[in-house]
């Protein structure tokens, strides 16, 4: 065992620890296999600048402890049971969750940024959308509760547990917000591409559309050229019918371009009401924009020295009052004296 | 080694933050909060690096220091960084008796030693704490990253390791031990934290001599020890394939005492010698209220960081003070134009929301405004910036017109070319209104540095007469004279090479009107190329020239299985990156210096580094200090 050395030499404690010293190397690799496997996560350490010493120290601890005849083995267990507060428990559940909709959320990125013409999986677009929306919805829900649980509990709570607590709910806050603003963007770049494609459509259909009455007019004219003389009526009301088949083509497209203006608006409101919510959120942030960590220490520093400033100053004051306390005391004293020697 | 230190640091201190693991990218983890602990030490290492907002994009809710006193939060992780010291770990002991928090993960600055380790493990059994100390680590972080290319060693303790410390004559063999080992475990750890194993040169028979022996034993023992080397798979890793080892250069002090001394031109020096500037933060006292006559003014310090995400310090850091006027100006004026597009929008959407039926106008709008409103964080940061500069080039044209530097300036660039002088160097002494007596006993001592014979005695009773008249402080002469008679003995004084200084007349052309800087008989000064003494033993051994001065200088290569005590250098191609460092302190004019060299040289990488910063005013005192004794 290596035995302590508190005073020993300076150079041979300090420094890198290169490698266990001869007597404990038939301990370590014994203990070393076992904790490797289940403390150590099998990270790839090779580029990483610093070194783990957690097994290490997890030998002394054995080694240490061997030395205490396991007394306090026992209890260890049952003291590290883990009482975790609702708190932590509601804050653990909302970033689930919050991780969760992310995932949905880059899903339905994928999808809606997908351009082509024939293959687009509207429906499970709009599910997905509709999912992430009320994610969204219930997560606001969710934090709403807990900034409440956070405020009802603020004067129980140390003020670092307080503050503590109040960055989760910040920081919770603004993820969700960015997390919105991404579900905008992704419907906007929805609605472009929808249009787009609308537009395409348009562009194709147009000369099908037109096709097929082209047709019905030509055979419209060979019928009217074979039974001239006896499906005069029939041809007419062919005639008709074709024209009110044009006509409810034109009245299909003037509502679905109504139908496109209206979803036009509503996605524009949508935007303004996201825009004012960011703009909410930007004001919000200026709480924490550029700070320092040691800003604080030196707020306080100079706040103290202020105030032993003022100290000072009541206390040149004070003294300079008790000084003529004292030669007022002195003299009374010296009267006080004077009298009791005349009349004694 | 593509990536500068700055991020190599920074990278390190995250992965620390997310418990030691690789942090992830995406944003579909779920966050996992955490408080972080840290020592004097580690707040100097994290601030120039993390703002709070990174900290708390981090997941960090708290930060605390290890010395106050700290609430217990029963079921948050706490991470640790902290230098393995004393005090440090009784007190972490006594967190663990407590039983603050629900794990603890200890990352130690520098390696913490075995005994150390054990008093830790003996508390943490006695208050049966020992799973929830979840992780130990060494972290190898034991130095300060300000910039890219330049890092110092440390700020809490430097007058342990300062030019006065090791420099002072009754010094004991002990006391140097320690300086030498602490000097040599902060370069240790930068360069496990770089990746490289460097080859050293170093110049013979002074402070930087023993530091180079040291560092080189330790990398060599580290070396050695292949199952727990440092640096295997660090070259390797990440596609780095340096097969040019980096240069490491170790220069001392004393052989170059006149730059610590020089007034400086540029914008980052002067604000270094001028102001209140640490850690890249400078404080300002502004003062509030009139000057009437009973009441004293409130000061209030403000402070601003100057950081790498300002782009108008990246630019101009290293820019001749007027030219940084100019940009100033020019940054303010087109910030104006941006304003004036924005509040035209305005009005624009105003006249807008009357016109029915133009849904697409509207939409139209609507994209603008979107595009105004996600600029305006960015127009407001870059206001804060320009107010920054703005507030911080008047205070340094202030210092600069009361003290009347450009004059100094001008003068100890001459005297440091050996140019014909105009005026003579009593003159300005006996000047009352040109600068503080500080600023002339830096004259006087460049003056005495740079003589090629030391002036008579007649001719130093005048001096001392008339720096004596103007409120000087005497003791660094003494020191001057006896380091100059010492290193007279070793070798010539360092030349500083050939620069000149062309005034640009009287007027400055930054006369805009409504312009604040207003230099009026400030000379408009423009600094021609120049190598300081540092970036000329540098240029010689990166590129193998043969020069009597470098000659003589010792090599070390730890990777080589024998130590040589020879100094012919194996390598013979030039080197493409090097590392300098100055031991006994070091200042930005040296660091702009070195950044001006690389720039002209192509494909070169250098970077800058000091046992620790000082302005002129620091270094005298110290100099004072010694020729006190």
């Amino acid at each position: 065992m290596n035995t302590r050395r508190r005073h020993g030499p300076r150079g041979s404690q300090e420094g890198v620890y290169t490698g266990p010293s001869q007597t404990q190397s038939q301990l370590v690799p014994p203990l070393e296999a076992p904790l490797a496997v289940s403390l150590v996560p099998p990270v790839d350490t090779s580029t990483m600048s610093c070194r783990d010493r957690t097994s290490e120290f997890q030998s002394v601890c054995k080694s240490l402890q061997g030395r205490q005849n396991g007394e306090q083995a026992i209890k260890s267990v049952p003291s590290v049971v883990k009482q975790r507060s609702d708190f932590t428990l509601m804050a653990k559940r909302i970033g689930r969750d919050l991780s969760n909709t992310f995932a949905k959320l880059e899903k339905l990125t994928i999808l809606a940024k997908r351009k082509s013409l024939f293959d687009d999986k509207a429906v499970e677009i709009d599910e997905l959308t509709y999912i992430v929306k009320q994610d969204i919805n219930s997560l606001n829900k969710q934090i709403a509760e807990l900034q409440h649980l956070v405020r009802s509990r603020n004067s129980h709570t140390s003020r670092h547990l307080h503050t503590h607590s109040n960055t989760i709910v910040v920081s919770l806050q603004s993820k969700l917000a960015s997390m919105s603003s991404d579900f905008k963007s992704v419907l906007e770049v929805r609605t472009e591409n929808l249009k787009q494609q609308r537009s395409r459509q348009e562009q194709f259909s147009q000369s099908p559309a037109s096709a097929p009455s082209f047709h019905s007019g030509l055979s419209n004219s060979v019928l009217m050229q074979d039974d001239s003389n006896k499906a005069d009526v029939s041809i007419d009301m062919d005639l008709r019918s074709s024209h009110q088949m044009q006509l409810i083509n034109e009245k299909d497209s003037f509502i679905e371009d109504r139908a496109n203006t209206m979803q036009n608006i509503e996605s524009t409101i949508v935007e303004l009401g996201s825009i004012f919510q960011q703009l909410a959120h930007m004001v919000k942030e200026q709480e924490e924009t550029v700070q320092r960590i040691d800003a604080n220490v030196e707020d306080t520093q100079l706040n103290v020295d202020l105030a032993h400033t003022e100290i000072l100053k009541y206390f040149q004051s004070v003294s300079n009052n008790r000084w003529l306390l004292i030669k007022i005391f002195l003299i009374l004293i010296i009267f006080f004296f004077v009298f009791v020697v005349f009349m004694a | 080694m593509a990536a500068s230190i700055r991020e190599k640091q920074t990278a390190a201190l995250k992965r620390m933050l997310n418990f030691n693991t690789p942090p992830l990218k995406n944003t579909t983890a779920e966050p996992v909060w955490k408080v972080l602990i840290y020592d004097r030490f580690g707040q100097d290492i994290i601030s120039p690096l993390l703002s709070v907002k990174e900290l708390r994009d981090m997941g960090i809710t708290l930060h605390l220091l290890l010395h106050s006193d700290r609430d217990p939060i029963p079921d948050v992780p706490a991470i640790y960084f902290v230098m393995p010291t004393e005090e440090n770990i009784d007190r972490i002991c006594q967190d663990l008796r407590n039983q603050l928090y629900e794990s603890y993960y200890l990352n130690f600055i520098s390696a913490i030693s075995r005994s150390k380790l054990e008093d830790i493990a003996s508390a943490a059994l006695g208050a049966n704490a020992v799973n929830q100390v979840t992780k130990v680590f060494d972290q190898y972080l034991n130095f300060i990253t300000l910039e890219d290319d330049m890092f110092v060693l440390c700020n809490q303790n430097k007058e342990q390791i300062s030019y006065h410390a090791i420099n002072k004559p009754d010094i004991m063999d002990t006391d140097m031990e320690v300086i030498m080992d602490t000097i040599v475990d902060s370069l240790f750890c930068y360069f496990v934290t770089l990746g490289a194993v460097p080859i050293i040169r170093c110049p013979r028979g002074n402070a930087a001599e023993m530091v180079a022996v040291k560092l080189d034993k330790k990398l060599r023992e580290n070396l050695r020890d292949a199952r727990n080397s440092l640096f295997t798979g660090d070259t390797m890793g990440a596609g780095q394939f340096s097969f040019q080892r980096p240069l490491f250069v170790l220069a001392d002090r004393n052989l170059d005492l006149a730059t610590p001394l020089h007034h400086t031109w540029t914008y980052q020096a002067l604000i270094h010698d001028v102001l209140d500037f640490h850690l890249n933060r400078v404080t300002l006292e502004e003062s509030l209220g009139s000057e009437t006559g009973a009441r004293p003014k409130k000061k209030t310090k403000k402070s601003y960081d100057l950081t790498a995400a300002d782009g108008f310090w990246q630019k101009h850091k290293g820019s001749p003070f007027p030219e940084v006027a100019e940009s100033v100006q020019e940054e303010l004026d087109k910030y104006r134009a941006q304003e004036d597009e924005v509040k035209r929008l305005k009005s624009i959407m105003g006249l807008e929301g009357e016109d029915e039926g133009a849904i697409s106008m509207l939409s139209d709008n609507t994209a603008k405004l979107t595009s105004a409103v996600s600029s305006l964080p960015e127009l407001l940061e870059k206001k804060r910036l320009i107010d920054l500069h703005t507030n911080v080039a008047t205070a340094v044209l202030d210092h600069i017109k009361s003290r009347k530097l450009d004059v100094y300036f001008e003068y100890e660039e001459k005297l440091m070319s050996k140019s014909t002088l105009d005026k003579s160097l009593l003159d300005i002494i006996s000047d009352p209104d040109a600068g503080t007596p500080e600023d002339k006993m830096r004259l006087f001592l460049i003056f005495y540095i740079t003589a090629q014979q030391p002036p008579s005695e007649g001719d130093l009773e005048q001096y001392k007469k008339a720096l004596t008249d103007a409120g000087c402080d005497l003791s660094p002469l003494n020191y001057i004279k006896q380091w100059k008679a010492f290193t007279k003995m070793a070798a010539a004084p360092a030349s500083y090479g050939n620069s000149g200084v062309k005034p640009m007349g009287l007027f400055s052309r930054v006369m805009n009107t409504g312009s604040q800087f207003v230099m009026e008989g400030v000379k408009n000064l423009v600094l021609k190329q120049h190598n300081l003494p540092v970036t000329r033993i540098l240029d010689n051994l990166m590129d193998m020239k043969s020069n009597p001065e470098t000659d003589d200088y010792r090599y070390f290569d730890p990777k080589m299985l024998r130590g040589s005590e020879s100094s012919i250098p194996r390598n013979k191609n030039p080197f493409q990156e090097a590392i300098v460092f100055v031991v006994g302190g070091g200042n930005y004019i040296e660091y702009q210096n070195l950044v001006d060299y690389t720039k002209a040289k192509q494909g070169k990488r250098v970077m800058y580094g000091c046992s620790e910063l000082f302005s002129a005013a620091q270094f005298i005192k110290q100099l004072s200090q010694l020729g006190q004794k």
